[in-house]
């Protein structure tokens, strides 16, 4: 396990490397669900908006 | 078509001509600019002319960038660029005879100091024309891919440093060509191939930028 | 030709049901293929006669630097059919298309350098692989930045995909003249693989690793152009439905 840590000598640049690479994983996958999250309560509160004032129109004669 | 061309063309050098202090201000910049190099290093002329080929083309990219902004903002403004989109000829060569225009002011004047500027910069009598060939084909080029970001900008408020963002990466082998050609030609080297791919690279943007900005300047009038 | 598939899979509605079907399948393709390549690359590959363990940062290296540029000519190419079809649905892909790619040609750019300090002895090479993503990065970042600059979302639409259009045409002669000008100096790179005698137990991994991330584009791609489509979306008659369907599992 160690000898495998270790990476011949070259742990210093093999592990950040593939922790660089995980990062950047995570983060697209975050960054991409909150923006849709993010989309799609805007979407959800503009409808609710229409619904009312549609409601309202409908209600007003 | 050439009749229009021709107004046009008239039309903007004689508006730049009357306010010839906005128009020379990229020349005094890339002279400035050159200046600044030796004080920076050292006044040795051996390591100047090592060094000269980089100053002279990044301070010609910069200056070109300094005129950029002003390419299509004006016309934006008052109107007369909406004139010329809906007046049915091609909107594409129009903006390549302003973009014409633009280089005649900013590009050409720069090229007829530069020997100036190459010569303060420790570069051989000799090696002026090789220098004025790679800067004439270059500053083309150079005007060419700039009005393009100066069309997608034109209609923006805050355009800052986006202008310099967009335009530079994209200047980038001409810049390499250009510097190239220009130490070939002080080392006193054939200078054919830089200068080829410099040709190249001109063409290819005249051909295919004109397109590019029509679209870009439609869409900064919608 | 049939050219209705085009026309359905320029339809919001039908592209957002696509989307959220085909993103799961995307999604687990990734985690298996880049679980797989990573345990294949960094525990069953043998060390490089000259490299040691230290080639296997090809196997994050090059995947990054693969979708650096495909993501780039999938931004470009759904820009240019946005822009000539008006397709709002393409303007959707292409702008979800920047972060993502932008991120990557980051990582490429630092596993890159961690790759180069043992190889070269320095972490900044101005090697022409390396060169040719920073300034890919700069036009990524040149790209969101009009983006943003742009306030009316299609107005953002439109001139990111000239500006797209015109960075794609320009990509192939900024990399060719930063080899031309790199060739002046150096001999080629060291972050070649090109060995023909390549054993199957490090290229498997590496073909796994450059699916996998592919898969992982193309899942994030979808759920982010799932929202974009949706902020593009002014009728909201299918949002609404979609939303009920689609709500509280995202």
């Amino acid at each position: 396990m160690e000898h495998f840590l270790n990476m011949g000598g070259y742990a210093r640049y093999v592990w950040p490397s593939y922790a660089l690479a995980l990062l950047a994983v995570v983060l697209n996958i975050y960054w991409a669900r909150r923006s849709l999250r993010d989309a799609q309560s805007q979407a959800r509160r503009r409808i609710e908006r229409a619904g009312q004032s549609d409601a309202i129109k409908k209600g007003a004669p | 078509m050439g009749r229009a061309v021709a107004a046009l063309m008239t039309r903007d050098l004689r508006l730049a001509l009357r306010r010839s202090g906005d128009t020379l201000q990229p020349l005094g910049f890339f002279l400035v600019v050159t200046t600044l190099f030796p004080l920076a290093l050292d006044p040795e002329m051996s390591r100047l002319r090592e060094i000269a080929p980089a100053a002279l083309w990044v301070a010609a990219l910069l200056s070109s960038l300094l005129a950029l902004d002003r390419l299509f903002r004006e016309d934006a403004q008052d109107g007369s660029l909406e004139q010329l989109a809906l007046s049915g000829r091609s909107f594409a060569l129009l903006l390549l005879a302003k973009t014409a225009v633009h280089w005649l002011l900013t590009g050409l004047p720069l090229v007829m100091m530069a020997p100036l500027a190459a010569m303060a910069l420790g570069a051989p009598v000799a090696s002026v024309p090789g220098i004025l060939a790679a800067l004439l084909l270059g500053t083309v080029a150079l005007s060419l891919i700039g009005a393009i970001g100066a069309g997608l900008t034109m209609s923006l408020s805050r355009n800052g440093s986006l202008l310099s963002l967009l335009v530079l990466p994209l200047a980038v082998p001409v810049l390499i060509f250009g510097a190239r050609a220009t130490a070939l030609a002080i080392a006193g080297e054939s200078m054919s191939a830089p200068l080829y791919l410099l040709a190249a690279l001109a063409v290819l943007s005249a051909t295919l930028a004109p397109w590019a900005l029509a679209a870009a300047v439609r869409i900064g009038l919608e | 030709m049939n050219w209705v598939w085009f026309h359905r899979f320029g339809s919001p509605p039908h592209f957002y049901r696509l989307a959220t079907g085909m993103t799961p399948w995307f999604a687990w393709a990734a985690a298996l293929l880049c679980i797989a390549g990573v345990i294949g690359g960094l525990g069953l590959a043998p060390a490089d006669y000259r490299q040691g363990d230290g080639f296997r940062i090809i196997y994050v290296h090059a995947p990054s630097a693969w979708l650096s540029m495909m993501v780039y000519v999938v931004m470009a190419s759904s820009a240019a059919v946005g822009l000539i079809w008006r397709m709002s649905v393409s303007h959707a892909i292409a702008a979800s298309c920047a972060i993502i790619g932008a991120s990557f040609t980051a990582v490429a750019l630092g596993t890159g350098m961690l790759w180069g300090r043992p190889m070269w002895g320095t972490y900044w090479e101005w090697d022409p692989r390396l060169t040719s993503e920073l300034l890919l990065l700069f036009l990524y970042l040149g790209y969101l930045g009009l983006r943003s600059a742009i306030d009316d979302t299609g107005r953002a639409d439109r001139a990111s995909a000239v500006l797209a259009i015109v960075g794609v045409v320009n990509v192939p002669i900024i990399h060719y003249s930063v080899i031309w000008w790199n060739s002046l100096h150096q001999a080629p790179s060291v972050m070649k693989f090109d060995k023909p005698d390549i054993p199957a137990s490090m290229l498997v991994p590496l073909l796994m690793m450059l699916a996998g991330f592919t898969a992982l584009f193309f899942a994030l791609l979808l759920i982010r152009a799932r929202g974009e489509v949706l902020r593009r979306e002014r009728n909201a008659r299918w949002a609404a439905d979609a939303l009920n369907v689609a709500a509280g599992k995202v």
